[in-house]
């Protein structure tokens, strides 16, 4: 079904692989999106869909579906999207782009009960469909909480939304958090796939692009110089952070009772963990990277004493750098007893012949130093160093660190011998790639990338339903010990984490990087 | 900043770039490579200007030569006499430009007064934004580039520039002429992957007299489609202003009457517009400098296809 496999048996006369300069630009189709008045529509989606508009990569008929509870006509929407567009978008805004793009964009008034509202969504379809010539393809993109999936999907089967007619296809974005546990995540998963087919969901993690994900792909496997070293021969440990300076802002209502490990570490940190554990893959397919993480995350052992190897901790009032912030038991919505956590750090080993003895330690947290994520992969030191003691007192572990963001690069510490002085002295310093610097300053919010991989029927790298599942399977029994504990050590806002979170990793004899 | 050095060597010059990157506190390593422009003073600011734009998406060293034209040069003599310019920050995009004006015998000799100048160990791009040598492979700064940009369209006489282009074509050569159709091709091709999925008859293209992107685009769909593709000349149109495709169950079209949209129609549609401004030459050249590796698709194009429509 769908444009993939048509475009198979017809071989477009103007389409030639080695023709590498033509863009792909997306075939007709409409966006609908569910919470269009949200945060994440105003300040992403929408400008994105816009600058993919000014790069010339939608198709003429695209159009734009806002469905709402707000009592808007389609004038009021266009304002909104306008203002959102102007706003945030990346590219400059131009009159003549936006009129074009403005011609397609129409508002569904609506709540998700009403049944009524989805038949007057299934009408504005069909009106694009034969006004604009969208063709009958339609992307849904559910910018709403999980609770609300089920009867988003069930309205859109109700209404006949979800299926398509032949030729045509229908897909739905799904973001995360996937569930909360691993039966959580099954009965979401049933009631997404009761009514499309799997290879129609697109679960997204913007956090980790496409893009970051391919560039960790070709750091790995396009070198002669990693693959040699990433295994336990020359691997102590591996580091993998996720760090937010900010804390829940207004998002109790989600984030109380979900916590970091739920909210971080079951989709971001197990993936990069993932990425940076795999064997190289058969090809770069959705399908062949999914089965390299799938053996990776099957393979996750957790340490046997989850007490030591585990922490958590909640923030506490301090300052934030130079803004004074108070601390988790005190933002609004929460409870004053509430013992969720919003710092987690667990260790976790992979049982494989590449990886036997070296830990994998995952962190996250809010407000803590600063806003980074990085994957670093720290080295045994030299079997033997032929110089005095005193000449390498200063001099750490080896370590390549991929950092994810900010500054997109890579960076890898080693020992330089200290210019000139009496006597020979050995100290760490870094070398640093950051893509920033070396390409281009114009590369593609990851949403943009998102949704026009959505619309050309590009399969993403995001995780499959197994590796959702797997993930929950190790993270279920941490939550699990964790909910058997009382309150999560405090932590001062603004510090990298709970002192039990050091302690872990001194029992280990390692200790945190400070990134 | 814009640094003169009149009567000066390469190795100042070398020296100089690497003060100025030491009193930035920047490292040049961070160039991606380094772009060479040869051409003549009256298209020197434009030439880099369009780097400079490029340059923000490709960090690069623009170095470009201007031999000096004035009447009492001597091939033979062996004074040299160089002048430079090196210009750094808000004067030179994301990198640094070095403006190098040889005079006698140094004019022949353009390969090596660059070679301690280039960035080291990063791919070499050649661009003549006017008048390309008759050979860009053979020539001893195309000879060292791994890309050869030339713009025939811009050159004193387009028609006879384009033919010895077409007749030293070398993998690593291209022309802007065809980096400005990409946006129409793209287009195209993504018309024809919607269905029906039916062969198309006929095409035709319309456009400026003499204009040499719209000779390669009609040799690009001769060459793809295998069907006649007619050239009908709009007086007054400064680029391509329409293609249409025939087909059994009617017309496919895509034009451009005007400078930023495009209407595109299927047979039983009604026309929708889409924006589609002109590529400028800073959209062109940043595509050239995205892409690096041989485009055996044009080389194709200006052989197979032209011959196809010019034999």
């Amino acid at each position: 079904m769908g444009p993939m496999t048509d475009s198979i048996a017809w071989n477009n006369p103007l389409r030639d692989p080695r023709d590498l300069r033509l863009p792909r630009i997306a075939g007709p189709c409409s966006l609908v999106i569910f919470g269009v008045t949200g945060d994440l529509s105003r300040k992403k989606l929408l400008p994105a869909i816009y600058d993919l508009a000014s790069r010339g990569l939608l198709p003429p008929s695209f159009s734009l579906i806002g469905f709402a509870r707000r009592d808007w006509t389609n004038e009021h929407f266009i304002a909104f999207v306008k203002e959102a567009v102007e706003q945030r978008s990346r590219t400059p805004f131009k009159e003549a782009t936006w009129e074009n793009l403005a011609k397609g964009i129409r508002f569904v008034q609506g709540t998700f009960d009403d049944a009524e509202a989805f038949t007057r969504l299934s009408d504005t379809v069909q009106e694009l469909d034969r006004d604009r010539g969208t063709r009958g393809n339609h992307a849904f993109y559910m910018s709403v909480p999980p609770s609300a999936f089920p009867t988003v999907s069930k309205q859109l089967a109700a209404s006949g939304l979800a299926k398509s007619s032949e030729g045509a296809w229908r897909r739905v974005i799904i973001e995360k958090p996937f569930g909360h546990d691993l039966q959580s995540a099954k009965e979401l998963d049933r009631v997404v796939s009761e009514v499309f087919d799997p290879s129609s969901v697109f679960r997204i993690d913007h956090y980790l692009g496409k893009e970051t994900v391919q560039n960790l792909l070709a750091l790995r496997f396009a070198n002669a110089m990693y693959e040699p070293i990433w295994n336990s021969n020359y691997v102590d440990h591996v580091q993998i952070t996720m760090a937010e300076d900010i804390g829940i802002g207004g998002r109790a209502g989600y984030y109380d009772g979900i916590g970091a490990a739920r909210d971080v570490i079951q989709n971001h940190l197990l993936q990069l963990m993932a990425l940076t554990a795999m064997e190289e893959p058969v090809s770069f397919s959705a399908e062949d990277l999914a089965a390299e993480k799938s053996k990776v995350l099957s393979a996750v052992r957790l340490p046997s004493n989850l007490q030591d190897h585990t922490a958590r901790g909640q923030y506490s009032a301090g300052w934030q750098g130079s803004t004074r912030v108070g601390g988790y038991l005190e933002e609004k919505g929460v409870d004053q007893s509430s013992t969720t956590e919003t710092y987690a750090a667990i260790r976790l080993d992979v049982d494989t012949r590449r990886w036997a003895g070296v830990p994998f330690y995952l962190r996250t947290g809010k407000r803590l130093g600063k806003r980074v994520t990085e994957i670093a992969v720290v080295f045994k030191r030299a079997p033997h160093l032929p110089f005095e003691n005193t000449a390498v007192r200063e001099l750490g572990k080896n370590a390549i660190v991929i950092r994810v963001q900010p500054d997109e690069g890579v960076t890898m510490r080693f020992g330089s011998k200290v210019p000139g002085g009496s006597s020979m002295e050995v100290r760490d310093v870094s070398m640093d790639f950051s893509y920033g610097r070396s390409f281009t300053e114009n590369s593609p919010e990851a949403y943009e990338r998102l949704i026009l991989d959505v619309m050309l029927g590009d399969p993403p790298l995001f995780p499959t339903t197994k590796e959702v599942n797997l993930s929950w399977k190790i993270l279920d029994p941490i939550e699990e010990f964790w909910s058997t504990l009382g309150q999560p050590q405090p932590y001062r806002s603004g510090t990298w984490g709970p002192t039990e979170a050091d302690e872990m990793l001194a029992r280990d004899g390692r200790h945190w990087r400070m990134p | 900043m814009i640094i003169d050095m009149p009567n000066t060597h390469t190795s100042e010059i070398a020296q100089k770039i690497d003060e100025l990157h030491d009193e930035r506190g920047e490292a040049a390593t961070g160039r991606v490579l380094t772009l060479l422009i040869l051409t003549r003073d009256h298209n020197l600011e434009e030439a880099l200007e369009t780097a400079n734009t490029a340059s923000r998406e490709h960090p690069c060293r623009v170095i470009a030569i201007v031999p000096d034209a004035s009447s009492d040069i001597d091939p033979d003599k062996d004074d040299s006499n160089l002048s430079a310019q090196v210009r750094f920050g808000a004067d030179a995009g994301a990198g640094e430009i070095i403006i190098l004006r040889p005079r006698n015998g140094l004019v022949r000799h353009q390969d090596t007064l660059v070679i301690p100048l280039l960035v080291p160990d990063a791919p070499i791009v050649a661009w003549w934004p006017t008048n390309p040598p008759a050979s860009p492979s053979k020539d001893p700064i195309g000879a060292m580039a791994r890309s050869r940009i030339t713009d025939a369209m811009n050159s004193d006489n387009p028609e006879a520039t384009m033919e010895r282009l077409r007749g030293n074509l070398d993998t690593a050569d291209v022309d802007l002429s065809w980096t400005r159709l990409t946006v129409w091709r793209a287009m195209l091709a993504s018309m024809l992957d919607q269905p029906p999925h039916l062969p198309i008859l006929k095409a035709t293209v319309s456009g400026p007299k003499n204009f040499l992107p719209l000779d390669l685009l009609r040799a690009w769909l001769r060459l793809r489609l295998d069907v006649p593709v007619e050239l009908k000349t709009v007086d007054d149109a400064t680029a391509i202003t329409a293609v249409h495709l025939e087909r059994e169950d009617g017309e496919l079209s895509l034009a451009r009457p005007d400078d930023n949209q495009a209407m595109v129609s299927f047979p039983g549609q009604a026309p929708q517009p889409i924006s589609m401004p002109i590529r400028s030459d800073e959209d062109c050249l940043s595509e050239e400098l995205r892409r690096l590796e041989p485009d055996d698709v044009y080389g194709e194009v200006i052989n197979t296809g032209w011959n196809l429509l010019y034999s």
